[in-house]
């Protein structure tokens, strides 16, 4: 799947390029190795930790209640996926959730920081007390103003992942070349057009670099969620595990801990994704064909040399 | 303010604290001339610059663009760096037509026009490549051709291809005399390469630091078109000998 896509866009490549007849003839399959690298060798290095986990477990003679094989893990979470499910889908709910209002007030919050000096220092340190505060140690609260429903899952979420989110804009949007914005100023450009043509695009490899940290603690930030506020009707993964593991099911915990890690890295995988489509003066040469200019191009290549 | 006179400068001044960077200044372009200025850094040659260019409001004097008083204002000149300033996220044609992006949105006439520069100047084949596959040539060529869309009359070159190997640099000189001739346009162009400022301009305007001033203005004898011959060529000699000797004092 995941090669397949990238075989698309290298063909995209050629056909736009019109340098693609020049020299680029094992762009294809040199492009093809660096995906076999970049995906296949990340793939092996999992699959190698799960068989040296397996390994230590047999040769070790571990007993299966302090720790399961990797394969009994697994099983037990293709026995029970009809159960698991529903609360996956509830883990990834609040971790969108939670994720969105965190990117958008962690934007929000960086653009207003980065424009306003004065407010930056009102804040920064407000922003530093909110990540020092232990999150666990905010369960009760967090209960009783928000109850059991999604929503403190989801305030523990956002609540975790504006900060990155937040530094990384003021970081970005402070760094815009000085010399770029007096261009723009000569030009006699609007603070706005200024703003949405060129700082928020030059901002964008850091704001990802925010939404990526973010991403990685998100899940764990709803699975904290699901701990300290024990929804009762639907269940919740973090309920499931401590379930499996008052009836010594051992491999059903840790079953449960590959799902929810599961969970954590195709959210940040997703991320990535988004990164590289949003970004593509990162790794292509040439632009595809945008789909707002349909003109066609003017033909003026017989008065060039 | 005599009619073909595109710039002039009424005793412009700008200090930064106890720092006189430009002490008062007078001067006149005529339109359509290439003017350089050479001097040495600090001499405040991109303070005259900023200050025509309207990022600098003078502390005393005014600014004349085509009879109209613009001083420390801004929006009636093409500049261009010695960084080529080029916006990564956005292809050669997008970077081309960035000013009118930046002031009224981009019209079909305005990509239809940046497409016919980039085709006749070399680079028609570039329209839809991102600024990073270019080389450093090429790159200054794209933020030329963006000065130039502009359709400002005067352009402000500060140092454009300072930051050139020597080979690139005297074709990307030989290119811009060639553009400068067919778009008619009035140049002002700093540079602290004294070769560089007589093969290019019709006059020569030294600048010395300490404070910011115009020491001496040389009408440049060498006939057009120019080929690389001038540059042994016996006035272009003594000429740049006059010039070093004000730069670098007697010797």
């Amino acid at each position: 799947m995941d090669s397949n896509s990238q075989d698309d866009s290298v063909s995209t490549v050629n056909l736009d390029s019109a340098t693609a007849s020049r020299g680029l003839g094992g762009f294809t399959r040199s492009r093809r190795r660096a995906v076999l690298r970049n995906v296949g060798i990340p793939i092996l290095s999992i699959a190698l930790l799960l068989l040296l986990w397996q390994a230590i477990v047999v040769v070790f003679h571990v007993a299966p209640y302090i720790a399961p094989r990797p394969l009994a893990a697994i099983q037990s979470v293709t026995d029970n996926w009809g159960a698991l499910w529903p609360l996956v889908l509830g883990t990834v709910r609040e971790t969108i959730y939670g994720f969105v209002c965190g990117t958008i007030l962690g934007i929000g919050l960086g653009v207003v920081m980065a424009k306003a000096p004065f407010l930056h220092r009102m804040v920064y340190p407000v922003l530093v007390l909110s990540q020092g505060v232990p999150i666990i140690a905010l369960g009760a609260p967090i209960v009783l103003i928000l109850g059991f429903g999604i929503a403190p899952k989801v305030v523990i979420v956002a609540w975790i992942v504006f900060f990155p989110v937040t530094v990384n804009v003021v970081a970005g949007l402070s760094h815009v070349d000085q010399d770029l914005l007096n261009l723009a100023r000569v030009y006699g450009a609007s603070k706005w057009r200024t703003f949405f043509l060129i700082e928020i695009p030059a901002s964008t490899t850091p704001l990802f670099a925010g939404l990526k940290i973010g991403a990685t603690y998100a899940v764990t930030g709803a699975i904290i969620g699901e701990l300290v506020s024990p929804s009762g009707a639907g269940g919740s993964l973090a309920l499931y595990q401590e379930h499996a593991n008052t009836n010594f099911n051992v491999a059903g915990v840790y079953g449960t801990t590959m799902v929810m890690t599961a969970i954590g890295i195709s959210w940040f995988l997703l991320i990535v994704a988004s990164e590289v489509v949003a970004t593509p003066w990162q790794r292509r040469t040439v632009a595809r064909r945008s789909l707002l200019h349909r003109e066609p191009d003017v033909d003026l290549t017989s008065t060039g040399h | 303010m005599s009619v073909n006179e595109l710039l002039q400068l009424d005793n412009v001044a700008k200090s930064f604290g106890s720092t006189v960077a430009l002490e008062p200044t007078s001067l006149s372009i005529e339109d359509g001339s290439f003017v350089a200025i050479v001097g040495p850094s600090g001499c405040g040659k991109s303070t005259l610059f900023n200050v025509i260019a309207g990022l600098l409001k003078p502390d005393s004097g005014e600014v004349h663009v085509a009879d109209q008083v613009v001083t420390g204002t801004s929006g009636h000149v093409g500049y261009m760096l010695q960084k080529d300033l080029l916006m990564p996220w956005r292809t050669v044609e997008d970077n081309i037509t960035m000013a009118a992006r930046l002031t009224r949105g981009v019209t079909p006439e305005d990509r239809a026009e940046a497409r016919r520069v980039a085709h006749q100047y070399g680079l028609g084949e570039f329209l839809r490549h991102y600024p990073h596959a270019l080389s450093g040539g090429m790159r200054q060529r794209v933020a030329f051709m963006r000065t130039l869309v502009t359709r400002h009359p005067l352009l402000l070159l500060d140092e454009p291809f300072g930051a050139l190997d020597a080979q690139t640099r005297l074709e990307m000189q030989q290119w811009l005399l060639q553009v400068w001739k067919e778009a008619q346009r009035t140049v002002l162009f700093i540079t602290h390469d004294v070769d560089e400022s007589i093969f290019l301009s019709d006059r020569v305007l030294v600048m010395s630091p300490r404070p910011g001033r115009i020491i001496a203005d040389f009408a440049n004898p060498l006939e057009r078109p120019r080929s690389l011959d001038v540059l042994t060529d016996l006035r272009f000699v003594e000429l740049k000998s006059q010039i070093l000797h004000l730069l670098h004092g007697d010797s």
